[in-house]
């Protein structure tokens, strides 16, 4: 039954209690800023812009005290994959420039500058978020993101729009991931107990696999749906009405050094902008 | 003496009625974000399927139940909730894109909702009517594939129509209501499939032939799986079409 049990542990970016700048950072401001790097990394297509942005998340990694290489183990089963994927953009790479500047041609294979360059950036692009990923993730707790979200949504109330609600809809998700776990391990363990085989799939009947799946997966929804409405009758009972006039145990407040992190992101990404749509860099 | 009744007035009512639904759309959304992150996280959310990448992902149902069960914006955050978890899950660049991996999947569940609820009322001819045309649509697909790759063609031509058969059958056999939500499945599934292939291609990740191959080989299975899945689930929450239900699980 080792294969039944520890769902319930899925690790999700764990937060990893540590004490570092990051850490304490207020949660709106690493919300932005990770935004914002995100961003950063998904637009850069130049070598210096990759690299800049390389280096800066590199060293908020050392910053935070976490490992590059624990960021990176969960990478370490697609690798194989990684690697084809990548040798495949390299030869068959078909987009603009792609016949320009070709270095080494062999039938329909051609390796380009531009192939070469999209390669390295894809790769950098990757890291980086491999590492953006688990710098927002392990250095801040569930409760303290769902509060940044749900201020950094704030605006939306003013305009009508449900922020409140979009930030509460994230809380019982991750409230109720464990819960759900533990339903799902107990259902898997019913259905291996009434002669359900689980396990040693051939992947060529998957007719038969997504019919072994519904009946995991059905009774999951059925009790998930169950438990929706019995914390709608609950929240009815104590009159929730939305976000108006509640308000919270914690409260954070920007300091100096949140503001200039916040300031240091921004003049990140305009670097990056400026850099490689005006100036240009290589 | 009249007896101390609180009344409710009319209004009153309506309010609590319009709560309540506010209230059941933020506890659905909540669970079944759970459920996508839990099968996101987990292997269970991959099933086996005969290609090179060897599994096919079920982790898009929850948007596409979510969007059938209580309308499109749910849709549109579970799948918003899909699409971040696989961006952070991501093990391979072309879903550490943004781009690929979570702005598709917003459309997942508000596609499905959509074509739930324009197909929920409709009759069985206007339903035949609707395969005969998906059915010419792949005749004339596998037609074009004949003209480039003969065997292809007529392999997928035969499959075509075996497939229209069966659904025709199944069709004949089920509740509308049933038929819809198989076609809402298929359309999230497909929303899913189309759109992420057509955003790796766009931002260079994949050439054009492997993302046909891509969506052959895992688009088809997971629209069977996900058509599977939502009948099954909706149709034991909902209690729709017991007549033919037996317990199956």
């Amino acid at each position: 039954m080792a294969g039944y049990e520890g769902l319930r542990y899925a690790s999700l970016g764990q937060y990893i209690p540590l004490d570092s700048p990051i850490h304490r950072a207020d949660p709106r401001v690493k919300l932005v800023g990770a935004a914002l790097l995100t961003i950063a990394v998904a637009i850069a297509t130049t070598y210096s812009a990759n690299l800049l942005l390389f280096v800066a998340i590199f060293a908020l990694l050392k910053w935070a005290r976490l490992r590059a290489r624990d960021a990176l183990l969960s990478v370490r089963p697609a690798l194989a994959f990684i690697l084809l994927l990548a040798a495949m953009q390299l030869l068959f790479y078909n987009g603009p420039e792609a016949q320009t500047k070709v270095l080494v041609a062999w039938g329909p294979l051609r390796i380009s500058v531009a192939s070469l360059r999209v390669v390295a950036v894809s790769l950098v692009r990757f890291v980086d978020l491999v590492f953006l990923t688990s710098l927002l993730l392990n250095t801040t707790t569930a409760s303290a993101l769902t509060y940044g979200l749900e201020r950094l949504l704030a605006p939306l109330d003013a305009l009508g729009l449900p922020g409140h609600e979009l930030s509460m809809v994230g809380a019982i998700a991750l409230r109720f991931i464990p819960i759900l776990g533990e339903a799902l391990e107990t259902i898997v363990q019913a259905q291996a107990s009434r002669g359900a085989s689980l396990g040693g799939r051939s992947r060529w009947q998957f007719l038969q696999n997504a019919r072994r799946m519904a009946a995991l997966i059905v009774p999951l929804f059925v009790e998930a749906y169950r438990r929706a409405e019995e914390m709608t009758l609950a929240m009815q009972a104590r009159c929730y009405r939305g976000g108006r006039g509640r308000t919270h145990l914690i409260r954070y407040r920007l300091n100096r050094g949140d503001y200039a992190a916040l300031g240091a992101s921004v003049l990140l990404f305009g670097g990056i902008l400026v850099g490689q749509y005006i100036a240009h860099w290589p | 003496m009249s007896k101390h009744r609180p009344t409710v007035t009319r209004q009153e009512k309506a309010l609590a009625v319009a709560s309540e639904r506010a209230i059941r759309r933020v506890t659905t959304a909540g669970l079944l974000l759970a459920i996508t992150l839990l099968l996101v996280f987990t292997t269970i959310g991959m099933f086996p399927v005969p290609t090179p990448a060897g599994h096919a992902t079920i982790a898009h149902i929850p948007a596409i139940i979510g969007g059938i069960l209580e309308g499109p914006l749910v849709g549109l955050l579970v799948g918003m909730g899909f699409g971040f978890a696989s961006f952070a899950r991501a093990t391979i660049p072309m879903f550490k894109d943004p781009l690929v991996a979570i702005v598709p999947r917003l459309f997942i569940g508000v596609t499905a909702s959509f074509a739930f609820f324009a197909v929920r009322r409709a009759s069985k001819p206007v339903l035949a009517i609707l395969l005969a045309v998906l059915l010419g649509f792949m005749l004339l697909f596998s037609w074009q594939m004949a003209g480039t790759i003969l065997w292809l063609g007529i392999t997928w031509g035969v499959l075509s129509v075996a497939g229209a058969a069966f659904l025709f059958w199944w069709m004949r056999r089920e509740d509308v209501q049933v038929v819809a939500l198989g076609i809402a499945a298929a359309v999230g599934s497909l929303t899913n499939t189309v759109l992420v292939l057509s955003a790796a291609v766009l931002r260079g990740y994949i050439p054009q032939e492997a993302a046909w191959g891509i969506g052959l080989t895992h688009g088809v299975p997971e629209v069977i799986a996900s058509g599977i899945i939502t009948v099954a689930v909706v149709t034991a929450l909902r209690q729709i079409g017991s007549r033919w239900r037996r317990a199956r699980l």
